[in-house]
């Protein structure tokens, strides 16, 4: 095992703070549609918008730190880069604290223009949200582009792509983990590139005076949103492929079909993001069947081939179970389940009864929490006990992984259940026609706590793994 | 903040509230008035309504301000965007209950437009004008000392007794114009254009044809793409160089 790098260490750490903190912002918003807290409803809105931009960005660097570390394996990374990706991130961390608790920012995750322009908030909390989306996007550009650098520096970009096994050769061997890192970070650095084009246009109309382009607008939010957020997943599946094969005993080797897979993604992932403005009756009718396409298109190599992969990895196999094997198998399964649900979401006519229901916050959250979250947590266990090397309590971790399976799929069902019978998302109160909404939130609420009681107990397992880790690290 | 203080934007103040006024008349049902037209008949709104489209504005003969001016901007884009007389014709409804019909055809003199078919100069009861003002949220009010009318400039579509659009205020250019007649012309127009400057736009409103067409602004959509590839290539081609480059070091 390699040695676990000091700025690894630092983002489980943030992550391991941040995490359990939008948690609890999480279950503060059900409790508001539960018709609890009264005197604090008038902060749902920004706790939500928190919620969302947070769970995001802690997810999206806590998968990147991830790879960083496993990359180490074959490729070096520029530690400095690391470093200044920590700084930059909590940097924009702090900017956008202040925005929503100074400013009482309440815009949303997806800041969809023209909203931050039309609230009741004041102006300067939105130049600062916008300011704090700058510094962390140039963050991360910068850590995406070291990090295709040192992929570069080591492979050429067909050998990174893996396009040689589509000619039926597999030398030289390219391992799963290092392809898909790389179809994610230029997917990524698409991502971010379109997150400065959307932030660029609304500096103008900020600056300028113009009005941009509603349906642009929202194009170019979404591309930055959705692509950003389903190659954080990949970037989850790229540790699962290089770690689970260790506790299977049986190597998980690039192949064909794993090439011409994950280089379909690439593409695919750039278009599916149109299923968003389904509803958008102005969007031109051929990106509309576009997005339909790619986005069933996305399940079958993505999920498809890796979840096949996975059970035949597994099939049979002297499997080691402990934490780290058995999140990063649960992970997944979340992502299957999730991604079950946003084909279903996907499909324009279903998405005419599903749209801006909680069916939407169901799906995301499914393979968010019980999906990449479960694969990142179990890769942080993993590098922290390879490091520790400590006897492992199995009934303990069987306990975390439990109430964190049962916590949030309970989550999950009343976001289903919810979405299914019409109640709308982003509702802080429902009215008397929605009253059986609440009765929803009000038991997610305990589904949620039983989440971070799971999670804490693995906060105390990995925890004590990570001290001894960062007496090892260099 | 002082960035957002200098702002164009915080400068102006909130933005005029103009598309919202424009989007919440869209629908409204207006009431059937009676009207006396400039070569002294008598007509129901409803009965022109049911005839052919209208395309409803305000004024009036002694207005020194922007009626006059509004009017003749109006003949020219209508006549530029097309359609008048065989889709729809152009009702200009005056606001002064005491004009008579004479009034109303020195208007359209004025105008160059006496005797058009297409151009209905009218007036009505002052109950009538309120009422149907009142439908439309046009706001009207007589200076006692000027004796003008304090009022905006509103230009209505109006189709089977419904408003299809409606324009607030004098738009800059003829586009938004545009919008509006083609859908007077039974044209659904998906789009809807802000006041004020669109650097880039995903569709626009081909005037002659009254398609919707793709514009400048989807390439935007495909530049990240283009540009992460892009850098993907120029990023493995540097490290090719640097690795062949190192190989002949080796070598030498």
């Amino acid at each position: 095992m390699n040695k676990v790098h000091s700025n690894t260490l630092y983002w489980m750490a943030i992550t391991g703070v941040l995490f359990p903190v939008l948690i609890l912002l999480g279950i503060f918003l059900r409790t508001v549609q539960a018709g609890g807290l009264a005197p604090l409803q008038s902060w749902f809105y920004p706790m939500m918008t928190l919620h969302g931009v947070g769970m995001v960005g802690v997810w999206y660097v806590a998968a990147m730190a991830g790879v960083s570390q496993m990359l180490t394996r074959y490729v070096e990374p520029t530690p400095l880069i690391g470093r200044v990706a920590i700084i930059g991130t909590l940097l924009g961390v702090g900017l956008l604290l202040a925005c929503v608790f100074f400013g009482r920012y309440a815009a949303g995750w997806y800041f969809l223009y023209p909203l931050p322009f039309k609230g009741e908030w004041p102006q300067w909390s939105t130049v600062l949200f916008l300011v704090s989306l700058t510094v962390l996007g140039a963050t991360w550009l910068l850590w995406s582009l070291d990090l295709l650098r040192a992929i570069a520096k080591r492979y050429t970009i067909s050998q990174a792509l893996a396009w040689h096994y589509l000619a039926g050769r597999s030398e030289p061997v390219v391992p799963p983990a290092v392809l898909i890192t790389t179809v994610s970070l230029i997917a990524g650095v698409a991502a971010l590139l379109s997150g400065v084009v959307v932030l660029a246009l609304f500096y103008v109309e900020l600056f300028a005076g113009t009005s941009n382009d509603a349906l642009l607008m929202k194009n170019i939010t979404f591309f930055f949103g959705h692509t950003l957020v389903n190659l954080t997943m990949y970037l989850g599946v790229a540790l699962v492929y290089e770690v689970l094969p260790d506790y299977a005993g049986r190597p998980w080797k690039t192949n064909r079909i794993v090439a011409i897979s994950w280089n379909c993604v690439l593409l695919i992932v750039l278009v599916a993001y149109f299923h968003h403005l389904y509803m958008d009756f102005v969007q031109p009718g051929v990106l509309q069947t576009i997005g339909q396409i790619a986005s069933y298109a996305s399940a079958i190599p993505a999920a498809v081939v890796t979840i096949f992969g996975a059970l035949l990895l597994v099939y049979r196999a002297p499997m080691r179970w402990n934490l780290a094997s058995i999140l990063m198998f649960l992970g997944l399964a979340g992502w299957a389940i999730g991604g079950v649900g946003a084909v279903i979401d996907s499909t324009i006519s279903a998405n005419v009864k599903l749209h801006n229901t909680l069916w939407v916050p169901a799906h995301f959250h499914t393979y968010f929490l019980a999906g990449l979250c479960f694969m990142v947590i179990g890769y942080f266990y993993h590098c922290c006990q390879q490091l520790a090397e400590q006897p492992e309590n199995r009934g303990l971790q069987r306990i975390a992984a439990t109430l964190m399976v049962i916590g949030a799929y309970g989550v999950f069902a009343m976001f289903y259940f919810a979405g299914a019978f019409g109640v709308p998302r982003r509702y802080s109160i429902y009215p008397a026609e929605l009253a059986y909404g609440a009765k929803y939130a009000a038991a997610a609420t305990g589904f949620a706590a039983a989440f971070l009681l799971g999670f804490i107990v693995y906060l105390a397992e990995t925890g004590k793994r990570w001290l001894r880790a960062v007496r090892a690290a260099p | 903040m002082c960035i957002a203080a200098a702002s164009p934007a915080a400068r102006a103040g909130p933005p005029p509230p103009t598309t919202r006024a424009e989007a919440a008349l869209a629908g409204r049902v207006l009431p059937d008035i009676e009207l006396t037209l400039a070569d002294g008949r008598r007509a129901r709104l409803a009965q022109l309504w049911r005839e052919q489209a209208l395309l409803l504005t305000f004024y009036y003969r002694r207005c020194a301000g922007t009626c006059t001016p509004f009017l003749e901007w109006v003949r020219d884009a209508v006549g530029e965007v097309g359609g008048l007389g065989r889709d729809y014709r152009v009702l200009a409804l005056t606001i002064d209950a005491a004009e008579t019909t004479a009034d109303l055809r020195a208007q359209a003199a004025a105008l160059r437009l006496l005797g058009r078919r297409d151009w209905l100069f009218a007036a009505a009861s002052e109950a009538d004008v309120a009422h149907i003002a009142g439908a439309l949220d046009f706001r009207y009010r007589l200076d006692a000392v000027t004796r003008q009318y304090d009022h905006n400039s509103l230009l209505v579509g109006i189709e089977q007794g419904r408003v299809l659009r409606a324009l607030l205020g004098t738009p800059e250019g003829s586009a938004r114009l545009r919008e509006l007649v083609w859908e007077l012309r039974g044209r659904f127009v998906p789009l809807y254009r802000m006041p004020g400057r669109t650097p880039l736009r995903c569709l626009t409103l081909d005037p002659r044809s009254g398609q919707v067409r793709l514009d400048w602004g989807l390439l935007v959509l495909v530049l990240p793409a283009v540009l992460a590839i892009g850098i993907a290539g120029l990023t493995f081609a540097a490290a090719r160089r640097e690795r062949a480059r190192a190989a002949r070091g080796r070598t030498q």
